[in-house]
């Protein structure tokens, strides 16, 4: 006899969504969101967008050279967290060293991960002051804690039976890992690092906000001084340095396989 | 002149009780093809290990192309490359193509620094196109190895082996991952090799009635020990696959196959 299978995924499932239903609710309520705004909001996002047109053009010099300032930031600080995440991968590969080690590496990792990179970042201007400095610092800091653990990933990938032929073959040490586990890995470690500089080019809009450098500055300045024509030069900016940018690591994305 | 000679060897795993190996006597001649077989843990693979100088902690005497075998040290590259091994399991880099695939096995004539600046000598080059034309690869030289199918990876394992141009292959079970057809176009291509570079050969796999024809000697090993060595026949393969099965499983004896 086949028994029937008790609980099973349907209920759970239903249980799920009854929870999380209700944690919604209770939120909005302790929220006190009033929709009642909602109505009268399209006047004012109107208003809003109608005040940013024509784009003040006049500082499209000072914010562009601060979106390229924004740009190298996020590249030096990958640079960086590259050469920290190599060394910080093979001690967290689980395939390298031992448990006690890899373990602690890893633990290590989220934590940084879960350090939000503003906070770095104003812990890094009180350390080195303001500037592009603190920005390509925090930065650095703040995406080894991603990058190191991708690449952990991609060394525990590599297949050690192809490395076992070269050696058997007579190739020296170094032969067998720049011909065996480097064209093994080197396409997805490319890969994560054009993720992450991605990642770093975005998040790194907020540095100017605490002093770090780049254009956030001028994101903060312009808004709150009510220039929203300056703010729509802004826009612009960041939405062409973005696109150019993902565009560049599209490519090359599809070229490694 | 003998190609391999052992004399008294004995290995035994650290933790267990068995010896992996118990080899009293072993002479095999230059050029000579030879099958190993016996069931998984008999000690096939421990054997070739030793034999491609790779095994720890062994005792006996063991000769290989003229040069003797350490059981302490890894040997240097100049046998290593003299060589050849083929693996069950090609140990290919998949996102290698076929012709960087066939490269790395001559790694092991170059210095690191001129292979890493990719500065081949024509000889280099002769030898691992020699290689790819021997094992019918042309057509596939810019393909990656994660396109070919079971039977075209082990072509390029062979492939790789003969650009170390080896003075004896060993091949680890290279047909048991490979249909009926696509394991006698390997074996074909294996003893075609051998025979163009008077090479020998020792292959080992589970199946003497299929390799039977393509060698000349036929080893059966059981618990480590040689417990059949004659001139292969079908008599041999015959003798071979009852012992097999009696050792492999004493129930399977009982219940045999019609053919393999």
């Amino acid at each position: 006899m086949v028994t029937q299978p008790t609980g099973g995924s349907g209920r759970y499932g239903f249980l799920m969504t009854a929870a999380i239903g209700l944690a919604v609710v209770l939120a909005w309520n302790h929220l006190g969101l009033d929709t009642a705004r909602l109505g009268t909001s399209g006047g004012r996002l109107l208003d809003f967008l109608q005040r940013m047109v024509p784009p003040d053009l006049s500082v499209l010099g000072i914010v562009t050279e601060a979106a390229i300032e924004t740009v190298e930031i996020a590249l030096i600080g990958t640079a960086l967290s590259i050469a920290a995440s190599i060394p910080l991968g093979l001690l967290a590969a689980g395939t390298v060293t031992p448990a006690w080690v890899h373990v602690s590496v890893k633990w290590l990792l989220a934590a940084i991960r879960g350090i939000p990179l503003i906070l770095v970042a104003m812990i890094m201007v009180g350390a080195v002051g303001l500037g592009p400095l603190p920005g390509v610092l925090a930065i650095a800091f703040h995406s080894t804690g991603m990058l190191a653990k991708f690449f952990a990933e991609a060394f525990e990938s590599v297949d050690t039976r192809p490395l076992a032929a070269l050696s058997s073959s007579g190739a020296s040490a170094f032969q067998i890992h720049w011909f065996g586990t480097l064209p093994q890995i080197a396409p997805d470690l490319l890969r994560d690092v054009m993720f992450r500089f991605e990642l770093n080019l975005r998040e790194s809009l907020v540095l100017g906000l605490v002093g770090a450098g780049g254009i956030g500055f001028y994101i903060q300045t312009y808004i709150r001084s009510f220039q929203y024509q300056k703010v729509a030069t802004l826009t612009i900016v960041i939405l062409v340095m973005v696109i150019a940018i993902e565009a560049v690591t599209y490519g090359l994305r599809r070229v490694l396989r | 002149m003998q190609a391999l000679s052992l004399e008294n060897i004995h290995f035994g795993y650290k933790s267990g009780d068995e010896p992996a190996l118990d080899i009293g006597r072993l002479e095999i001649g230059s050029g000579e093809r030879v099958a190993l077989i016996g069931p998984s843990g008999a000690g096939k693979s421990t054997l070739l290990k030793l034999i491609d100088g790779r095994l720890r902690n062994w005792s006996g005497k063991a000769v290989v192309l003229g040069e003797t075998i350490s059981s302490r040290r890894t040997p240097g590259r100049t046998f290593s490359r003299k060589i050849g091994f083929v693996f069950q399991e090609f140990a290919l880099i998949e996102r290698q193509t076929v012709f960087e695939n066939v490269r790395n096995g001559r790694l092991g004539h170059l210095s690191t620094a001129r292979s890493v600046f990719g500065r081949l000598t024509p000889e280099d080059y002769k030898q691992i196109l020699t290689a790819i034309e021997e094992t019918g690869l042309q057509e596939l030289m810019h393909r990656r190895a994660d396109e070919l199918s079971g039977g075209q990876r082990q072509r390029v394992a062979i492939a790789r082996c003969l650009a170390q141009q080896p003075g004896m292959i060993l091949a680890d079970e290279p047909i048991s991952n490979l249909d009926p057809v696509r394991a006698r176009e390997i074996l074909d291509l294996l003893v075609k090799v051998c025979e163009l570079r008077q090479a020998t050969l020792i292959i080992t796999t589970h199946q003497p009635m299929l390799v039977r024809t393509y060698v000349d000697r036929i080893i059966a090993l059981s618990e480590g020990s040689v417990i059949l060595d004659e001139e292969s026949s079908p008599a041999s393969a015959a003798q071979v696959m009852a012992v097999y099965e009696e050792m492999a499983d004493p129930l399977a004896a009982h219940n045999k196959p019609a053919s393999v």
